[in-house]
């Protein structure tokens, strides 16, 4: 009883002591951690391919080499490319890969990762051309980019999937137009904003005239139409007078001519009237005569 | 012990006995200890905002984001790491801290884009995320940090490209940051980086300097035309009442003068009406009496000649210049 109690104790600190070894990489468990892979070779040749986790190797006799295969970032040379209406334009890229089979990936490159990404920078940059090239300047940059880009990435894919390098994305991050086309692009964009600004300014002007013609308008409209309703309502007072004087005056013509006529001697013959008057007339019946002869001719 | 036993005294025998449950005791003791120093290993503490991961034999296990005390089974069984998941990464683009002024030229080529009228444009911008899955942060994506970068230029190329210069400039700065965003977003999931984009900000975005002179003149333009229509707004606003109150002056007069006028001729009627009552009682007098007061009246004030027309010979010669100096 105490014996195998022992030999356990023994045991259990003999299999931590090697599992402590075995993260370094010594002795005959082998800890894969997560985002990795481990390759385990019998005198040179593949006996095993690790997942995450624990598992065994004959020491001595099998070696383990360790592989990332977490996604790994690599950044392309920016490089000029010919769009297919002959714009010229420079495209950085950048590729999301990793190392899927670890195998084929160490019979290509030899484990070396300046290989592989030597590599993987030649095809997605033929491929980077190739699609480009097969779009129009605006297609890239606007309407077509994500399928661009994932065309791309497709292609460099199918490339380089026997040599154990899946690509995950291939992403245009920068495209720039070459020295020369840029100031062109500036000379047309000042034109396009001086075009503007002309257009805003004559359009204020349009507008603001636009504002007084119809104010102007409206004003005359308003006064004219003021007058006419004015000419109206006095043309409705002098009816009333002229309706007015006729129903006074009608009750007695004859009186009224008379006294009319006086009136308007009175007003019209001023200061400064010379009259040559007979004195026969009716005022001065009694001129040259004299007592009051109630017979008058 | 190669010797028997049986022939020892039993003092000596006790001695051994006790000896060596000592020495069994002390063996216990000790690895009781060691045991409880390498158990004591997998006990760790969680600040607020940290999280661990916990991989057995190297497989993943679990995560522990709980902030406090946490149990686990000691390394080398269970190993694990602990990371920030709360904190807040900043990564700058296009632009350096606060200045703007003269920028890098990495600043500045990062920070030119091409807008979907074929435009040349400038977007400093700041991205600010966050670790949401701890797992994955750590390992599905090597080099996080150039991952991050390059993606949220991509990201924020593609935003732009389907935008015009003017919307870039203008009208759908927000939209095209929360674009920029969502698009980020969308690339770090798909490589599974466990990241939380928590915002994307635009700062400091404008025209290329050779350009800057002609979009600024646009803009004076812009207030140029709303000037002027300001000006033709003011002098509306001042000729209409102008008007109005002509109106109102001309039809008020027209009102007074309808009265007057009314007014007036029956006045006039009824005063004649009232003569013509007392005339008819008298004519004869009344007529006479209102056609010397008249003539009385009339005579009174002008020049007179009077000239009988029974005396033939007298030639009725009229002096025109009588009236005194009277312009003929």
């Amino acid at each position: 009883m105490k014996r195998v109690l022992r030999m356990l104790v023994f045991l259990a600190l003999l299999a931590v002591l090697l599992l402590a070894a075995g993260n370094r990489g010594w002795g005959p468990f082998v800890v894969t951690e997560e985002g990795t892979s481990k390759v385990v070779f019998m005198l040179g040749d593949v006996h095993d391919v690790t997942q995450p986790g624990l598992s065994f190797r004959i020491p001595l006799l099998q070696s383990v080499e360790t592989y990332d295969t977490r996604w790994l970032y690599l950044n392309t040379e920016p490089l000029p490319i010919q769009t297919r209406d002959g714009e010229e334009l420079n495209v950085d890229n950048y590729v999301i890969w990793r190392i899927s089979q670890p195998v084929e990936f160490r019979r290509a490159f030899r484990s070396q990762m300046g290989n592989a990404q030597a590599r993987i920078d030649r095809v997605v940059r033929d491929d980077v051309r190739e699609v480009i090239g097969r779009h129009t300047l605006l297609e890239v940059l606007e309407s077509k980019r994500s399928d661009i880009m994932s065309e791309i990435a497709e292609n460099s894919r199918d490339a380089l999937l026997a040599e154990g390098v899946e690509i995950r994305d291939v992403r245009i991050n920068r495209t720039e137009l070459p020295e020369g086309t840029e100031e062109s692009v500036y000379a047309r964009m000042r034109t396009e904003r001086e075009r503007l600004a002309k257009k805003s300014r004559a359009e204020g002007d349009e507008k603001a005239r636009r504002v007084r013609a119809e104010a102007e308008r409206e004003s005359r409209v308003i006064v004219a139409s003021a007058v006419r309703d004015a000419e109206i309502t006095r043309g409705e007072g002098d009816a009333r007078s002229a309706a007015i004087y006729a129903e006074g005056y009608s009750q007695a013509p004859d009186f009224y001519a008379f006294m009319r006529s006086l009136e308007a001697y009175q007003s019209t013959l001023a200061e400064r009237t010379t009259l040559v008057i007979s004195p026969q007339s009716e005022f001065f019946r009694y001129l040259e005569g004299a007592g009051p002869a109630d017979r008058a001719p | 012990m190669a010797q028997g036993t049986g022939g020892e005294p039993p003092e000596e025998r006790a001695r051994r006995s006790v000896a060596r449950m000592l020495g069994v005791g002390v063996a216990t003791l000790v690895t009781l200890v060691l045991l409880a120093g390498w158990g004591s290993l997998g006990v760790f503490i969680l600040e607020p905002g940290e999280a661990a991961v916990l991989l057995r034999l190297g497989r993943y296990a679990d995560t522990r984001t709980l902030p406090g005390l946490h149990f686990s089974l000691p390394p080398p069984i269970v190993t694990r790491v602990v990371v920030e998941v709360d904190e807040v990464r900043n990564e700058d683009f296009g632009f350096r801290g606060k200045e703007a002024a003269d920028m890098p030229k990495v600043a500045v080529q990062e920070a030119t884009m091409q807008t979907r009228d074929n435009n040349i444009v400038r977007v400093g911008f700041a991205v600010q995320y966050s670790i949401k899955d701890a797992f994955h942060a750590l390992y599905r994506v090597a080099d996080r940090d150039a991952v991050v970068r390059d993606a949220a230029q991509a990201a924020m190329r593609e935003a732009v490209g389907k935008e015009t210069v003017d919307g870039v400039l203008r009208e759908r700065r927000a939209a095209l940051a929360d674009e920029a965003r969502s698009l980020l977003q969308a690339i770090l999931d798909s490589y599974g980086a466990g990241l939380d984009v928590r915002s994307v900000q635009l700062q400091n975005v404008q025209p290329p300097a050779p350009v800057r002179e002609a979009f600024a003149d646009v803009l004076k333009a812009n207030q140029d035309a709303s000037r002027m229509v300001n000006e033709a707004e003011g002098y509306r606003n001042t000729v209409i009442p102008n008007a109005r109150a002509e109106a109102t002056e001309t039809l008020e007069s027209a009102e007074a003068y309808k009265a007057e006028t009314i007014a007036r001729a029956t006045g006039e009627a009824e005063r004649f009406r009232a003569i013509a009552v007392e005339y008819r009682k008298a004519p004869e007098i009344t007529a006479r009496r209102m056609h010397i007061e008249t003539m009385e009246s009339v005579l009174g004030g002008v020049e007179k000649v009077l000239v009988d027309p029974g005396s033939a010979g007298l030639l009725p010669y009229l002096p025109l210049n009588l009236g005194g100096g009277r312009k003929p």
